[in-house]
């Protein structure tokens, strides 16, 4: 009986062991969290559109096409970092690309834009993190992949590098598909 | 000289044990009505920072922790429900928000573990000492 009991035990032991083991060695950032808005409708908001005179409404421009939405600010480095590649993003065909202008001055925004290229078609300004909030961003840049039926796909936080930028031109070929 | 460090220890002890812990709530975000302020209060205790991840938003400085202070806040004075909070919360950032996790399927190991374990401890530590009687 004390035998199996010790056969029982060590198995769990070895059982927790191995979890924690396999946690350790798979490529993970276990400061990234998956957000919870994966596969669900965009949120909808209203926001002052910093190019634009007219303001920018979510419902009229998600769920046609596929939209890069990218979350930047010009006072965050890793956004300068990742512009080159957000500008590759839109020179690709069948692909929108707006930037949420993340509680930013919008005169800097704008010299920021026109210094370093614009791959914006559209920018929506969010002065006080709310937007933010309900996309359920939690450290700009971050960017998000929906799909032409306003679904969200994809989630990436930190600045797009050339393996994350290859990795989302994947995905949105299998999106388009 | 035992004494004496005797007495600086416990000195330690009881500084920590009647320090309060630090709050960063600022004194623009405070709500007049002192009912409302102390539900924010509440509810802020138990929300995670994101940045910091090992905090409450009652205790982080990080801006994302003041936004979600200040968004707490708003609903409270708009006459939210604490349910209704934590909802709007955890379905943007999900159950990881939350201090304290829900009891689920997926979170049922990190609830019954430690009571397995503690069982497993309780029978080791008997069967030892049943032995170490007989001898």
């Amino acid at each position: 009986m004390k035998k199996q009991l010790l056969i029982i035990l060590s198995i769990l032991f070895l059982l927790i062991l191995s979890t924690f083991f396999y946690l350790l060695i798979i490529e993970r950032n276990p400061f990234e969290l998956p957000s919870n808005l994966l596969d669900k409708n965009v949120p909808s908001f209203k926001a002052e559109s910093l190019l634009k005179n007219e303001n920018f409404i979510s419902s009229k421009e998600f769920g046609n096409e596929i939209i890069l939405v990218n979350f930047f600010a010009t006072w965050c480095g890793p956004c300068r970092d990742e512009h080159v590649y957000i500008k590759r993003f839109s020179n690709e065909e069948g692909l929108r690309v707006i930037g949420v202008n993340y509680k930013d001055n919008s005169s800097n925004a704008v010299e920021w834009l026109e210094n370093f290229g614009n791959p914006y078609s559209d920018v929506p300004v969010d002065r006080d993190g709310r937007i933010a909030i309900d996309w359920g961003v939690y450290g700009i840049p971050e960017t998000f992949i929906v799909n032409s039926k306003g679904i969200i796909k994809y989630r990436h936080v930190g600045p797009i590098t050339k393996k994350i930028y290859k990795k989302i031109n994947l995905l949105i070929k299998e999106i388009e598909q | 000289m035992i004494n004496k460090t005797f007495i600086i220890i416990i000195s330690i002890c009881l500084i920590q044990f009647f320090s309060n812990n630090s709050y960063m709530v600022e004194p623009d975000e405070v709500l007049e009505n002192k009912k409302q302020e102390l539900r924010a209060r509440n509810i802020s205790k138990n929300i995670r920072c994101m940045i910091c991840q090992n905090q409450s938003i009652d205790e982080s400085s990080a801006p994302l922790a003041k936004d979600l202070r200040i968004l707490i806040r708003d609903k409270v004075k708009d006459g939210k429900k604490d349910k209704e909070i934590y909802k709007f919360l955890t379905d943007r950032y999900g159950d990881f928000i939350l201090l304290k996790p829900p009891l689920r399927l997926n979170t049922l190991a990190l609830w019954i573990l430690p009571f397995i374990f503690l069982a497993i401890g309780i029978f080791i530590v008997f069967s030892y000492n049943k032995k170490s009687k007989k001898i």
